[in-house]
């Protein structure tokens, strides 16, 4: 096995050297002399047309010859569609990945190393730490950090203030916060203080991190599940005593409907990103008049006075090893990612920005989000996470605990024993 | 037997003279078929078996360069406890869905039989419908129609009265969860075998029915013997297309459970999927599938032989 | 209405004579008829229930959709979740992209599997068994277990994100149970029809076009809804395939309801409403050969 694993890298190696040597020399040609046709491929509803519009237009305007498609793809099945892209001859030039998948088709060659072209991006001196760890494997830079999403806690201000509580600043304060509202509601069965689906892991792991607990560890080379750690059973026991007491929510269900079932008007907190808000007031799925009465608060730490670490979600934009313009490919993520279209992508599109330099361009409710994509970690970044997460261990532990299928110990040890097999690579 | 009456007598066909001048005729109106279905699905299926002959990842598909494990694949599903699991319960579903889809129809295509037509316009034009809906869609109306808080079903039986199903969640527990499955299969199934069969009951000739009457046979009796063998050709055949598709059912409980079905819902189909893509693995995912093939003909050899038997005599 | 046809068309002797026996029903009778037709309503109505929720819910705003009460009258009414639906870009073009994948399948499917048909149900021959096992035995392997060597086949004919390799697809995993349909149709026809047409001067040709195939037409009805249902409602094949948005089909335009915000309800019902009309449509266009199509064909086997 390691024999093969050896010889499969050095091959992988001489590769990407001779990948390399062949990509130099289109750079050094004049850009208005370069043509050809890039194909793009960004996720159904990830940047705003008028954003792509207005970065097509200025690459453009440097590379009058060259073509450059854009095409949505859609969520249904993309870990799929991407597998047989990659193994066909010709896959697009630049491709959006969630910044948990990178590091799988990283490892598997499929994105061109382009640490040499680091400096080239804008802002690469203060990406976001978590997204430019979804693009590091082993040591090497395999894509360029494009948007993130952290969570935060979004409540309803109106029931706040009829139940005389404040945004609570500790996670015991949460839980007195909570059954006050649940006390204040009490006459409706539907009522959740904290609505908090049984398989939402995202929003799970802030409490297994503030304790000092983790997914999995690293040392030599080899993964190691802790999430039965005591630290992170602490958490998750935390976690769970909330979700007892405050929440009504599916205990099996995930996150997905979440927002409209805020807007039903019998919930008075949820732990989401902060474009949720604009799904909760939309006034197709959600409820307009909610617009004034939503408010957010980080999520608290155990520490009174400091917040939960938060997960980073986001995505990446990568370059196929297998694209024909790797070069032009990479000028147009620069183009794409620079301080111009960043801006838009904050102010137009309401995503957290790359770096750390935008990240005081969030104004109102949005403030809270942006804030806690400064104090956010990532995923173990393993080549096999993706595998961790198609198996569904977190979720599946969490409904297990939820449901009282299994205690915390023994749940979390069966979770972190399988988490240790996946991401070592076994199956 | 009555049906057979008018079919062409093929064994003797041959012997005509004047039917036809070359031996090679009926094999020049198959071979386009032969070269549509050979052409196309001959490599994938060889590629298929190729495949769960080797170690594939994700690095080995995009290099097109996988390692020779032979039998490997095939030695660790055999000993995987989770994959005996899913094929007894893929079984188990098969039949109850088969069974079902079977029982039901057959009821339905009778009550049609028995009801004014107004009432058989409306049923036929409902079986339609259903038969019509792509499956993606109606599984989104069921998925929703189960939903754990704002689901119609829960609403239902809570105002019926059935008990209290305020916050049911259907798949909380697995035989609750399959037997959605079974509803949603069943469902699915129903119209193409009850038009069918429907139809097949039409062309079964009144006389018989009648002297079975005379002679005071009931009406189970009535169809047991006199009706049911007639119809044999047809309950043959959905029952062997009804098995295969059910045996191979993906889409319904995938969907259904946001495409992250936990391993309690793992059907063979879904397995091999998720061997696939999910891990991916794609070698044991491809022998998985080739599994399922196997599997498929063992519990269908009894009906392809008899299909392919009658298919020979009419 | 759809079974006007259905009925009539296929109303033997024995159900005409029961019709008139019911005039004269008794009491007993009487009540037993109703229990039919009360059984009969009720099993349409659980049937059509999950259909008539989809359309009710294309017409409720999206306040009214996830409500904890569920609203059976779509009041408040609304248009806005088929004029959401609609408007979202390329719906032309993947409605054209569904109708000429669809299409061009069935035309070539239907050919194909007709000769195919002839060839088995008329002639004996060397190799039939196997082939009718093949066909048979075809069915039995998942289309989701060859989307890799299917996209990889592809990819080397240069055939990824275009049409024609779907279409191609599409046909050989239909072409089978077309055969098998279209087979028990041929079958049934007396082949001394034929003869007797030859006999009166037709050629052999001839005699076939003008007597096998008006009769063998409720078949190639009945195949060819079978298969418009199949290849108009495949998602993952066209998904995995089809990457540039002007030459997707409608199951990708449906997917693109579902955001990584979660699914809008409201227009994907509607989208689902409008995805499933042309099936109904060419349904009821062709339905009244259907039940005596069918019958012929699968009684036939």
């Amino acid at each position: 096995m390691k024999l093969r694993k050896a010889s499969l890298s050095v091959l992988g190696l001489a590769a990407a050297l001779v990948a390399a040597a062949c990509g130099g020399n289109t750079g050094t040609n004049n850009p208005a002399n370069q043509s050809g046709t890039l194909t793009v491929w960004l996720m159904n509803g990830s940047a705003p047309q008028s954003v792509v519009d207005g970065v097509n237009a200025d690459f453009k305007a440097k590379y009058p010859n060259v073509t450059v498609n854009v095409e949505i793809q859609q969520w249904g099945e993309i870990g799929t569609k991407l597998d047989t892209a990659f193994a066909g001859s010709s896959p697009p030039d630049v491709i959006e990945l969630g910044n948990t998948l990178v590091a799988k088709y990283a490892a598997a060659g499929a994105l061109e190393d382009i640490s040499g072209k680091k400096s080239s991006f804008d802002n690469s001196g203060t990406w976001l730490q978590s997204l430019t760890d979804s693009c590091t494997v082993s040591s090497k830079l395999y894509c360029v950090p494009y948007y993130a999403g952290s969570r935060a806690i979004i409540y309803r201000k109106d029931f706040f203030t009829a139940a005389n509580v404040q945004p609570p600043d500790s996670m015991d304060g949460l839980l007195t916060v909570g059954q006050k509202l649940m006390s204040a509601h009490s006459s409706d069965p539907n009522f959740s203080a904290l609505y908090f689906p049984g398989k939402y892991w995202y929003a799970a792991l802030p409490f297994v991190w503030d304790f000092g607990g983790d997914i999995a560890t690293q040392s030599g080379g080899k993964w190691q599940g802790s999430i039965n750690s005591s630290s992170s059973q602490q958490g998750l026991t935390k976690l769970n005593s909330l979700v007892a007491a405050l929440s009504r929510a599916d205990k099996t269900g995930d996150e997905a409907k979440q927002d409209a079932a805020f807007a039903q008007g019998h919930i008075a907190m949820i732990i989401a990103n902060g474009w949720e808000v604009g799904v909760i007031t939309d006034p197709k799925a959600g409820d307009p008049s909610l617009k004034d009465k939503l408010g957010a608060f980080p999520i608290p730490s155990h520490t009174a006075g400091q917040t939960a670490p938060v997960f980073l979600g986001g995505s990446d934009l990568g370059v196929a090893a297998k694209s024909q313009h790797r070069d032009l490919a990479n000028e147009w993520v620069a183009t794409f990612t620079n301080n111009k279209h960043m801006t838009e992508m904050a102010t137009v599109g309401g995503v957290i920005p790359n770096t750390t330099s935008m990240l005081n361009l969030g104004t109102g409710i949005n403030a809270t989000f942006y804030g806690a994509a400064k104090n956010s970690k990532f995923v173990p970044n393993s080549q096999n996470w993706a595998s961790v997460e198609n198996a569904n261990v977190l979720p599946d532990m969490l409904v297990k605990i939820f449901t009282k299928q299994q205690a915390i110990p023994d749940a979390t040890a069966s979770a972190s024993s399988r988490i240790t097999t996946l991401l070592n690579g076994g199956g | 037997m009555g049906l057979a009456i008018t079919a062409p007598d093929l064994e003797s066909a041959p012997r005509r003279p004047g039917r036809f001048r070359t031996n090679l005729l009926p094999y020049a109106l198959i071979s386009p078929a032969v070269a549509v279905i050979a052409g196309i699905l001959a490599f994938p299926l060889g590629m298929l078996v190729w495949l769960s002959l080797q170690h594939y990842g994700l690095r080995e598909l995009i290099a097109h360069a996988g390692d020779w494990v032979g039998a490997g694949n095939y030695l660790a599903i055999l000993a995987d406890p989770v994959f005996h699991q899913v094929i007894v319960r893929s079984l188990l579903f098969t039949l109850a869905c088969v069974a079902l889809t079977v029982i039901l129809s057959t009821l339905i295509a009778l009550l049609l039989l028995k009801v004014r037509q107004a009432v058989r316009i409306i049923v036929m034009s409902a079986l339609v419908f259903v038969w019509a809906t792509p499956v993606i869609v109606t599984v989104d109306i069921w998925q929703w129609m189960f939903d754990y808080e704002f689901g119609v079903i829960n609403y239902l039986l809570t105002s019926l009265r059935v008990g209290n199903f305020i916050h049911h969640n259907w798949f909380d527990n697995p035989i609750q969860g399959w037997s959605v499955f079974v509803v949603i299969v069943v469902w699915g199934a129903i119209p193409f075998v009850t038009i069918t069969l429907f139809a097949g009951l039409l062309q079964v000739p009144s006389d018989v029915i009648d002297a079975a009457h005379v002679d005071g046979a009931g009406a189970w009796q009535r169809f047991w013997f006199v009706t049911a063998p007639m119809l044999k050709p047809i309950f043959l055949i959905v029952t062997c297309l009804s098995t295969i598709w059910d045996f191979g059912v993906f889409t319904q409980i995938y969907v259904m459970l946001n495409a992250r079905p936990s391993a309690d819902y793992y059907t063979i189909a879904i397995y091999a999927y998720r061997e696939s893509f999910g891990v991916t693995q794609y070698g044991l995912g491809a022998a998985i599938a080739v599994v399922l093939v196997l599997v498929l003909v063992l519990v269908t050899f009894f009906y392809v032989r008899e299909t392919v038997k009658v298919a020979e005599i009419a | 209405m759809i079974a006007p046809g259905t009925a009539q068309g296929v109303l033997t002797g024995r159900e005409r004579a029961a019709t008139q026996v019911g005039l004269r029903l008794n009491l007993g009778q009487r009540a037993k008829q109703l229990l039919y037709d009360a059984t009969g309503v009720a099993v349409a109505v659980v049937m059509l229930f999950p259909i008539y929720w989809m359309v009710v819910t294309a017409f409720k705003p999206g306040r009214d959709i996830l409500s904890l009460t569920p609203k059976w009258i779509p009041a408040p009414f609304t248009l806005e979740n088929f004029h959401d639906a609609i408007t979202r870009p390329y719906f032309l073009d993947d409605v054209k992209n569904s109708l000429i994948v669809v299409g061009v399948m069935l035309v070539l499917g239907l050919t194909t599997a007709f000769l195919a048909a002839v060839g088995t149900a008329r002639f004996g021959f060397k190799g039939r068994t196997a082939f009718l096992v093949m066909i048979i035995g075809v069915q039995m392997v998942p289309l989701n277990a060859l989307i890799i060597p299917l996209y990889l086949m592809l990819d080397r004919a240069g055939q990824v994100d275009a049409l024609p390799g779907v279409i191609a697809i599409y046909l050989a995993v239909v072409l089978p149970f077309m055969i098998w349909t279209l087979r028990g149709f041929v079958a049934n026809i007396p082949v001394e029809l034929e003869e007797s047409a030859m006999i009166d001067g037709c050629s052999r040709v001839g005699s076939f076009f003008r007597i096998t195939f008006p009769l063998v037409g409720p078949g190639l009805v009945a195949t060819a809804i079978f298969g418009f249902i199949q290849a108009w409602n495949e998602y993952i094949v066209a998904y995995v395939l089809l990457s540039s948005p002007n030459n997707q089909t409608l199951t990708i335009w449906l997917a693109s309801f579902t955001t990584n915000h979660g699914p809008q309800w409201g227009p994907l019902m509607a989208g689902a409403t409008l995805t499933g009309v042309p099936v109904v449509a060419f349904f009821l266009v062709l339905q009244r050969y259907l039940a005596g199509g069918l019958t012929a064909g699968a009684v036939k086997g």
